[in-house]
């Protein structure tokens, strides 16, 4: 019985060409998508999942609790070492402190120089508790003694070849000269953490000075037990927090992360060295627009079979006649559905395999081909199978199973009554999905441009940012300087600590009087740097040019939002002495507009350029005149080189570093744009096989409409009305829709686009002419042919 | 002494078009024997298919009372109504109504797989069938590579398959040329000779001529 099903489901198949191909086509896609979406869903879950220790590991995370509620994953460095004496239930605690403060090492080994991205400064308790698994030498005891380094076994292999490193020395930026003690294995691919150079991090100043206020150490904790009682080790570490700061000089308090949570749940968190970040959200949207796919497939599916529910219906009257029951019918569908999915599904994954490389450069993922073998894979696969062919297959199965076989045999009985309305139905539904879906990447697209063009109060073209961290004193430095000002296409030279886009150092400041304190970025920079980047000067001067060594004095240019928060004019600002973690010398020197330091997704904040000596000017910032960039670049590289031949060439231009800021959402436009392509092609599939069925099924009528006159446009017109009339209506539905879920997506951003009714229009015209076009060419077709034939086969 | 069949007494249909309640079947008594070949006939609309249909369970009397086999069908349950109808009654149509994606065998072959005959049996018995209707030779074509005859030949051919006890035929004729007609209808008398009951509805005079016993129907009643 199954087989004679099977037999006629294929031979149906053959037949009726276009259909299938249709169906198939739309499934596969759907599925190919669904699959995609399932490897990268998969992967990003696997992340940390190897830990022997996963469910015992925690970060703290610090929130802060002024006016700008923000979380940090870094932590003073006091906090790890006090946890773990304090508290009994935590085995161990270590911190974590990426170069810099997140910047580039510069990596001398005998005569090389290697810019390496990720040097670590570790406590040794944080090797352990990741297992990292040592390949060569010794292992993670080597960090508490200072001068030793590990390397990752790819890096060893980098800077050393094929020679043995162990006990060679390496000089970081200069300064520290470390010996190679031994070497790990590379950190797996979905690991939060990954480290190419480990060095311990009791060399740092910080280790030496464990203080309650510089928040810049990412700190590990692993529990004695997994699971353990969070909000009870909270109020623990409230409670040595309370010991330690007076409660009025509290501006932040701590919380717990668990490890598993790290990689999805910290996209919002500031300034993590951790740079695998993934984001639940994204994860979340990309699986309803799977299910949107697909569903929008299945929906195609169920039209196209029920399109044909004229043939269907005779079908299953003939089988109820020679004897089958209603259960037969159902089988049979079912068996139909299930032939044609498995198919679309070899298909499917034919297409996923192709299309993967395409799926990663646009998300910017790394996913592996070969896992698409494996069980969950398969598992997956078999339980899409299952679902898909059991949805797509309920509505013909349970539907025309129930005509009775003396009205199903009837030539006459119009048997399209229900299943039109429900056709439409679902063409609408297919229909608002997409135009929703065209709506979304239009917005996005504005929001991107309008971020890329808004004008930010300073200027970040032709700026370029050379890293300096690895030249060792004043005269180098200077000697840079000047070396860069004479260049023919270099305007302003000026040395800082860091750059708008970038972080700096986090410090709060406090309203004379008052308990109020706000947070606020200072840059330890050179006066020029103002001009650099063009600010406007609002009132006062900028930093003065030559500041004596032993100065306790301290200038600060701030930025109109901090004398806003103060209640002073900018003029009435100048010459006020401020409280902002400067020392007790800082008096405001210059007052400059504002202008947006970070991303467009805050509002501005508090900034301040200083000329304390706190923190070191790891920049040179270079304003050039637009020149050919290439032959720039060369020229500015061998300046450098002849003045630091020591250190590499680590460059950056501040409007790219910007580029960077936005990423996240450059990658969802282009993930969105490739969805919303995909479900308008597929829903146009669908379209198409109605209209070449809907033409079919009334060639007929159009044969007696053109003997009695009808000429070709009005047939093509007559057509093609019922199908743009749905396409009004989803636009009637999605257009309400759309704005609401896009608005909802622009409140990530501080500064933002409004929707303008141009998108409605846009996205609107393009649906109509889509459905024109699809529908035109069978309306035309079916419109053009000689009415002697359609009224003779009949 | 011949068996009663089926026996119709006072059998009606009405159907609700719209407001009006329209009679389709009239108070019809009818007693078939087995072993009769009967005609129905009379003008379009005079009831004939709706008859043969409700002989056929395909459809239901809704008043009166319908006996087949000595057993009422008008009180029976849907599901020993269909038992019933899969194992005594076969059905050939005007249009054929064979199924586009299957053979000629597999078309025959059908009504054998919804009744769960074994394998083996299956292949002895459309074999057989192949062979009496002449058919061996096409037994691999479909439908639609067949003439009208060739095809309403497999119609009754699928029919005959599960030894049905009665064959009713709605214009078995209807689309088919004189030639192919005479042939259909020679096949039917041969059928009856063996012993199978027909009940055929037709335009033709001489079509209804092969018949045993010809009834006349004219607005739902019999005349």
């Amino acid at each position: 019985m199954i087989r004679s099903y099977i037999k006629i489901a294929w031979r149906s198949l053959k037949t009726n060409r276009l259909f299938s191909i249709v169906n198939i086509l739309g499934l596969s896609i759907g599925l190919a998508t669904t699959l995609v979406l399932f490897l990268f869903i998969l992967h990003e879950r696997s992340f940390d999942s190897m830990y022997a220790n996963k469910d015992k590991i925690y970060r703290v995370l610090l929130n802060t609790t002024e006016d700008d509620l923000e979380t940090w994953t870094g932590s003073p460095s006091a906090v790890a070492l006090e946890l773990e004496a304090n508290i009994p239930d935590i085995a161990e605690a270590g911190r974590l402190l990426k170069h810099d403060f997140g910047g580039t090492a510069f990596i001398k080994t005998g005569n090389e120089v290697f810019a390496e991205k990720k040097l670590f400064w570790s406590d040794a308790s944080i090797l352990d508790m990741f297992d990292v698994e040592i390949v060569k030498g010794e292992g993670s005891e080597v960090l508490n003694t200072p001068n030793t380094v590990l390397l990752s076994e790819s890096t060893a292999k980098r800077y050393f070849g094929d020679e043995n490193p162990i006990g060679k020395t390496l000089s970081i930026d200069d300064i520290d000269i470390v010996e190679v003690k031994g070497v790990f294995k590379d950190f797996p691919e979905n690991s939060s953490l990954d480290f190419n150079v480990v060095a311990p991090f009791l060399m740092q100043s910080a280790a030496k000075n464990p203080t309650w206020d510089n928040a810049s150490f990412e700190t590990f904790l692993r529990f004695n037990s997994a699971s353990p009682n969070v909000a009870n080790v909270e109020a623990k570490i409230q409670g040595i927090l309370d010991k330690n700061v007076k409660k009025d000089e509290q501006w932040y308090n701590f919380s717990l992360q668990p490890l598993e949570q790290i990689h999805l749940y910290s996209s919002t968190y500031k300034d993590s060295y951790i740079e695998r970040n993934g984001d639940i959200n994204q994860i979340r949207n990309l699986t309803a627009l799977a299910i949107l796919i697909l569903v929008i497939a299945c929906i195609n599916y169920m039209n196209l079979i029920t399109a044909r529910s004229q043939k269907r219906a005779t079908d299953v009257g003939i089988n109820k006649t020679l004897g089958a029951s209603v259960r037969d019918i159902i089988v049979r569908f079912y068996i139909e559905t299930g032939l044609i999915t498995a198919i679309a599904m070899i298909l499917g994954g034919v297409l996923a395999v192709v299309a993967l490389p395409m799926f990663n450069d646009i998300a910017g993922k790394e996913l592996d081909i070969s896992s698409l073998f494996s069980i969950e894979i398969i598992v997956f696969l078999v339980l899409i199978w299952f679902v898909t062919s059991l949805i797509s297959g309920s509505y013909p199965a349970l539907y025309l199973s129930r005509f009775s076989p003396k009205e199903a045999l009837k030539p006459s009985t119009n048997k399209g009554g229900v299943a039109s309305v429900v056709r439409k139905g679902l063409v609408v539904v297919q229909f608002s999905a997409s135009v929703v879906l065209i709506i979304g990447v239009i917005v996005i697209h504005q929001q991107l441009e309008y971020i890329q063009n808004k004008s930010l109060g300073y200027n970040p073209e032709n700026v370029m940012a050379i890293s300096t961290s690895a030249i060792r004193g004043g005269q180098a430095n200077q000697a840079l300087v000047n070396a860069f000002k004479k260049l023919p296409n270099v305007s302003v030279v000026g040395r800082s600590q860091g750059y708008p886009g970038m972080g700096v150092s986090g410090r709060s400041i406090n309203k004379p009087n008052t308990d109020e304190t706000m947070g606020i970025s200072t840059n330890t920079s050179e006066r020029e740097v103002a001009d650099v980047l063009q600010l406007k000067l609002l009132a006062g001067q900028l930093l003065p040019k030559n500041k004596q060594a032993g100065d306790t004095l301290v200038e600060v240019v701030v930025n109109k939002t901090t004398v806003d928060f103060l209640g002073l004019s900018p003029d009435e600002a100048i010459g006020k002495k401020v409280a902002m973690q400067l020392g007790n010398n800082a008096y405001i020197h210059g007052v400059v507009e504002d202008f947006n330091f970070a991303s467009l997704h805050n509002p501005i904040g508090a900034y301040a350029f200083h000329n304390s000596n706190r923190e070191p000017k790891s920049y040179l910032l270079i304003r050039f005149t637009n020149e050919v960039l290439s032959e720039t670049i060369s020229n500015f590289e061998n300046t450098f080189k002849n003045i630091a031949p020591n250190s590499a060439f680590e460059y950056t231009f501040l409007d790219k570093n910007l580029e960077l800021l936005y990423e996240k959402e450059q990658r969802t436009a282009n993930v969105g744009l490739l969805f919303s392509i995909l479900a308008v092609i597929v829903a146009c599939l669908g379209l198409f096989g109605l209209a070449a069925y809907m033409a079919e099924q009334r060639h007929k009528e159009i044969g007696i409409r053109k003997v009695f006159g009808a000429s070709v446009p009005r047939i093509v017109q007559l057509l093609s009305m019922d199908f743009m009339r749905l396409v009004l209506i989803s636009l009637a539905i999605s257009f309400p829709l759309a704005f609401y879920v896009m608005n909802q997506w622009l409140q990530d951003f501080a500064y933002r686009v409004t929707i303008s009714w141009t998108v409605f229009a846009i996205a609107g015209a393009l649906a109509l002419m889509i459905t024109f076009v699809t529908v035109g060419y069978q309306a035309v077709k079916a419109a053009v042919a000689n009415p002697i034939k359609s009224l003779r086969t009949e | 002494m011949k068996n009663t069949l089926l026996s119709l007494n006072e059998a009606t249909r009405t159907v609700n078009s719209g407001s009006n309640k329209v009679t389709l079947l009239d108070n019809i008594n009818l007693n078939v024997e087995e072993g009769e070949f009967i005609s129905l006939m009379g003008p379009s609309g005079s009831g004939k298919s709706t008859l043969l249909n409700c002989i056929g369970m395909l459809d239901n009397f809704t008043d009166g009372g319908y006996t087949f086999l000595g057993e009422p069908v008008h009180s029976m349950k849907e599901k020993n109504r269909s038992k019933l109808f899969k194992e005594y009654i076969g059905f050939v149509f005007q249009a054929y109504h064979l199924i586009d994606e299957l053979t000629v065998y597999e078309n025959i072959e059908t009504p054998l797989l919804y009744k769960n005959v074994k394998s083996s049996e299956r292949k002895a018995m459309v074999a057989d069938m192949l062979d009496r209707f002449n058919i061996v030779g096409k037994k691999d074509l479909f439908p639609i590579q067949l003439s009208g005859g060739q095809q309403q030949l497999v119609g009754v051919a699928r029919a005959l398959i599960g030894k049905p006890k009665l064959i009713l035929a709605d214009e078995p004729t209807g689309n088919l040329n004189s030639k192919q007609s005479e042939e259909i209808m020679e096949l039917f008398a041969q059928l009856n000779k063996e012993g199978v009951t027909i009940i055929q509805a037709t335009h033709s005079e001489s079509n209804a001529a092969y018949g045993s016993r010809i009834i006349n129907l004219l607005d739902g009643k019999i005349v």
